[in-house]
């Protein structure tokens, strides 16, 4: 059946992602927004855009029954649920399908199952999908437990079974460590959540987090889209992504990949979806898990396969057929992303807010900026800080670092405190450069990533910049407006 | 004339500071630094020091800091000559923690408080944090009512002993 008309549960950038495709694709877009978010572009640039009122993100993002009734009023056949938020949430899936609407996404069914992380484990198990080599069972005699870990090999992880947050983890190098270890975990387990229960894995050294990108149609045809690098992560959150994977062999990509779509087929998958895999530095990878939707990091993907995979979802949500094959898929130069996010990474990442003054714009080709705000909104703390993603493609991974650099600059949000000049930071890193990246890239290179210190021209340049400004305070403390640039553009002399 | 400015908390002093029309020029640490304003846009600022660079300075926050890009360089900063005439103290300000919403003010402007008794509450994260006053004094000032929200690490009142 062919969509008319799409309703897009999501907010900022991921709405006008989405938005832009349907209308490429011909088709009518309505938009949702809470009230706090009426002045940004998702409501404002769609067909149509219904307010979902005000108060917590469970009365107007995750108001299950608001936005099937809003899409009802707004006649869509179909919702896209971006990601986060609905997207994967099988009740949600459910509920749209029984109401009559298309659900641009996978079947509830795949979506519980990759949402339960023992359960998805088990089942993947069944078709040989490597997993961290592991034992989570329920013998926690030493002894045993002992054994195996020295069957899994050093080094390996003790970790809580209730566990979280670092309580009740060990990390284990030889044998004399052992006992030690596992009797300290269990005391901190049973202090932390009333439960000495262990579980011991396979300790991956400099783990590598790479992911595909997967689409799959409900004719048969799973396809790859090839990987994602993912590595550059702070608090579990990733901030820099790229494809291809730098210093992988063609050899041990394409294993990755056909490995993913194994799983896909596996489980007769629809749609977007994105499985991830920890990579050992000895070329040895595990499956991590599996996301059920359009991932924020999908752009580095479109622009080095030239494919759109929004455009695919809801080809693939109409009962299309793909229309490509395997083989016409295929890794073209390099593209970076990186997510521009309002915050402090100097103060320990401290969340910003505030008005945006301004916003810059890229000016280099194949340069894409995917924004949720305009000039004059405000940044709140009500919702994720990301502003926008930065998305770069290069002919080679060398030009697309400096272009990115480059563009950093020129895209800056004026007003609010980013993460860009620390993004610049990692970039330049000798070992990102190299593309020596694993998880713990931004923490082990703490120290280096640190601001550079201001030379006295840095300073100087500041100065001056400041002394220019529009505005100045004379003593009784009010601000004074001393020009107006609009109508005084003063010095143009060129 | 001397001049003082403010950048990310730092004093950086200048001497022979001038600004006349399109042109600032003053010395730091000894060398001569003169500037020519190009083009000037809002916020946007065109600059020559020999070579052309880009510059964008932000309207100033309540602390009096603006945002300043030059050259790919970021920072926040002012003139100090601003604040210093505004609150009399640079540094006595009790400020945010985190940014966040203004929950509750607790004191009036020109109370007593002692060291350690709570001014006001923000809303932050989902928790409530108490402001409390650094030291035995009278509330000279508070810069932002009930509902506003707030930048983290900047001044939210002010304390004289």
């Amino acid at each position: 059946m062919k969509i008319k008309k799409i309703l897009v549960a999501n907010r900022g950038e991921i709405a006008l992602r989405v938005l832009k495709t349907a209308k490429e694709m011909g088709i009518r877009v309505a938009t949702v927004y809470a009230e706090d978010d009426k002045n940004l572009p998702h409501a404002l640039f769609a067909d149509e855009s219904y307010s979902l009122g005000s108060g917590t993100l469970q009365d107007t993002y995750l108001n299950k029954l608001k936005l099937i009734e809003t899409a009802k009023k707004a006649n869509a056949d179909a919702i896209h649920p971006g990601y986060g938020f609905l997207s994967e949430n099988t009740e949600f899936a459910s509920m749209v399908e029984s109401a009559g609407i298309i659900f641009i996404g996978p079947t509830p069914e795949s979506i519980t199952l990759m949402g339960d992380k023992i359960g998805s484990k088990k089942a993947l198990e069944k078709i040989n999908i490597p997993m961290i080599p592991g034992y989570h069972g329920d013998n926690q005699e030493l002894s045993f437990l002992c054994s195996k870990a020295k069957e899994i090999g050093y080094p390996v992880l003790i970790k809580a079974s209730a566990g979280g947050g670092g309580k009740g983890m060990r990390i284990v190098h030889q044998d004399s460590e052992l006992e030690e270890a596992i009797s300290g975990a269990k005391s901190e387990a049973l202090k932390a959540f009333s439960n000495d229960k262990v579980l011991i894995e396979k300790y991956v050294v400099n783990p590598r987090h790479i992911e595909v990108q997967l689409m799959s149609d409900t004719h048969g045809n799973h396809l790859h889209f090839f990987e994602r690098e993912c590595s550059i992560q702070r608090r579990y959150q990733k901030i820099v992504e790229e494809t291809p994977a730098p210093n992988l062999t063609q050899e041990l990509r394409l294993k990755i990949c056909e490995t993913a779509v194994q799983i896909s087929s596996g489980i007769n998958y629809r749609g977007a979806g994105t499985v991830e895999f920890i990579l050992s530095p000895d070329g040895k990878f595990y499956f991590l898990e599996m996301n059920t939707r359009l991932q924020v990091e999908h752009p580095v993907t479109e622009m080095v396969t030239g494919h759109d995979l929004v455009k695919y979802q809801i080809l693939v949500a109409e009962g299309e057929k793909l229309p490509v094959k395997q083989s016409d898929i295929k890794q073209k130069g390099q593209a970076i992303e990186c997510r521009i996010y309002a915050e402090d990474p100097d103060q320990n990442f401290m969340p910003s807010i505030g008005k945006i003054d301004r916003i810059g714009t890229p000016t280099l080709r194949d340069v894409r900026l995917d924004c949720g705000f305009l000039d004059g909104t405000e940044v709140g703390v009500n919702y994720d800080p990301m502003l926008a993603k930065l998305v770069v493609w290069g002919e080679t991974r060398e030009i697309a670092i400096s272009k990115s650099i480059h563009s950093l600059d020129e895209v800056l949000f004026l007003g609010v405190k980013t993460n860009r000049d620390y993004l610049k930071r990692i970039l330049a890193h000798k070992d990102f450069v190299s593309g020596f990246t694993h998880t713990h890239f931004i923490p082990d290179h703490k120290t280096e990533l640190e601001p550079r210190v201001h030379s006295d021209q840095d300073l100087a340049d500041l100065i001056a910049a400041l002394s220019f400004s529009g505005t100045t305070k004379v003593s009784n403390g009010s601000t004074e407006v001393l020009k107006n640039p609009w109508t005084e553009l003063i010095g143009f002399r060129n | 004339m001397e001049k003082i400015f403010l950048i990310n908390g730092q004093e950086v002093k200048v001497q022979e500071f001038s600004h006349k029309g399109d042109s600032v020029s003053f010395i730091l640490n000894g060398k001569k630094h003169f500037y020519m304003l190009i083009s000037k846009d809002q916020e946007f600022l065109i600059l020559d020091n020999g070579g052309r660079f880009r510059a964008a300075v932000s309207s100033p926050n309540r602390d009096g800091d603006s945002m300043i890009f030059s050259n790919g360089r970021e920072a926040l900063g002012s003139a100090q000559g601003k604040k210093i005439k505004k609150s009399g103290a640079v540094s006595g300000g009790l400020k945010s923690p985190m940014p966040g919403k203004i929950f509750k003010i607790l004191k009036d402007v020109g109370s007593q408080v002692k060291k350690g008794e709570p001014i006001l509450i923000l809303e932050a994260m989902k928790m409530e944090h108490s402001i409390r006053s650094d030291k035995d004094g009278t509330i000279q000032e508070i810069r932002y009512k009930v509902g506003e929200l707030v930048q983290g690490g900047v001044t939210l009142a002010e304390v004289q002993e």
